[in-house]
């Protein structure tokens, strides 16, 4: 149930960022200086910090493994505007790919009590992979409800 | 204009818990995170749009109190919707709640949705004891099966964020508050 409902946020997101050009897709709706492009980036980026980095223990996907995030914070969404939408929706993809082969192999050996590699940074406890997914959820469809107010603003679409 | 928010008793969901813990601190997440967004307006900007987009946060409030009575008194327990929403000739008037919000002041929205989130608090409470989060909900989906209240409460979780999302962006074009 947990996968299906992460699946559905996923596809919507594709959904809200499919079919614009590379300006549409950097196109804020101000005061927010948020956009689809580096929506995109930066949930590519959320999915491999959750589910390799924090959940199994290892790196993140290219490129996000050889950024200096010292120098900038926010990376993800700065640098989108640079990459056409072919290359935002690979990176997005293989995230995606990614974190379901983790996840895969997680329920292979388990269920969702099992414990991450990584501790949290700001208390002294592990995440649950329940705790995982279930934020993943509220993750995408925050991001989600974002992207219904910039893409009615680009072109009208709008739709759950 | 800039205003101080205390998020000092915003529930955080717990990072290792039980399943029902863990879906009830998120959903306490999430609708603690939607007060905080509403907090500190006037009836003038809880009624004010960020175009395009025609949605509100006074109309958020009581759209999402509906929510609450919809899908926690009327769909998980079969309870009938409380005042005002029970008065309302849904078929003539599907979008009442968003449409009238403009009307209310912030204390009669904040008082609305206050006391959905306590009604379906106490049916959550009762589901919990009958049967745990497999509870099947009374009323049955379009195409004739049940609910369970898992499924109910990730449902409104999402339900949450999205609205949440769309809170954010409505809220920084008011006065330029943001954040988590």
């Amino acid at each position: 149930m947990l996968r299906s409902f992460l699946t559905y946020h996923r596809e919507t997101l594709r959904l809200k960022c499919a079919g614009l050009t590379q300006e549409q897709l950097a196109q804020p709706l101000p005061p927010s200086d948020m956009t689809l492009g580096g929506m995109m980036k930066h949930l590519a980026l959320v999915e491999s910090s959750w589910f390799e980095e924090v959940f199994a223990g290892g790196s993140y996907l290219p490129p996000f493994d050889t950024v200096d995030w010292d120098a900038d914070f926010d990376w993800d969404w700065h640098s989108a505007a640079d990459d056409s939408p072919e290359e935002l929706r690979a990176l997005f993809d293989e995230a995606v790919r990614r974190a379901d082969a983790v996840i895969d192999d997680a329920l292979s050996r388990g269920g969702l009590e099992q414990e991450s590699v990584q501790k949290s940074r700001r208390v002294d406890s592990t995440f649950s992979l329940r705790r995982i997914l279930v934020h993943m959820i509220e993750e995408y469809a925050r991001h989600n409800g974002h992207a219904d107010l910039i893409r009615e603003s680009i072109d009208g679409q709008t739709g759950e | 204009m800039t205003q101080t928010f205390d998020l000092s008793g915003r529930t955080e969901a717990p990072l290792r818990a039980d399943e029902v813990t863990a879906l009830r601190g998120f959903l306490d997440y999430q609708r603690d995170t939607f007060r905080w967004k509403c907090a500190g307006l006037t009836q003038d900007q809880l009624a004010r749009t960020h175009p395009p987009s025609t949605v509100t946060l006074g109309g958020m409030m009581k759209h999402l109190a509906l929510n609450e009575a919809g899908w926690f008194g009327t769909t998980l327990a079969g309870t009938p919707h409380p005042p005002p929403f029970d008065a309302v000739d849904w078929d003539a008037d599907p979008d009442w709640e968003w449409r009238t919000a403009a009307a209310d002041s912030p204390e009669q929205l904040r008082a609305l949705y206050d006391d959905c989130v306590r009604r379906a608090d106490a049916s959550i409470d009762d589901a919990l004891a009958r049967g745990g989060l497999d509870t099947q909900s009374v009323g049955q989906s379009s195409d004739g099966g049940a609910f369970s209240l898992r499924w109910i409460l990730l449902h409104l979780i999402e339900e949450y964020a999205r609205h949440n999302g769309h809170a954010d962006l409505i809220r920084e074009s008011i006065d330029g508050v943001t954040g988590e």
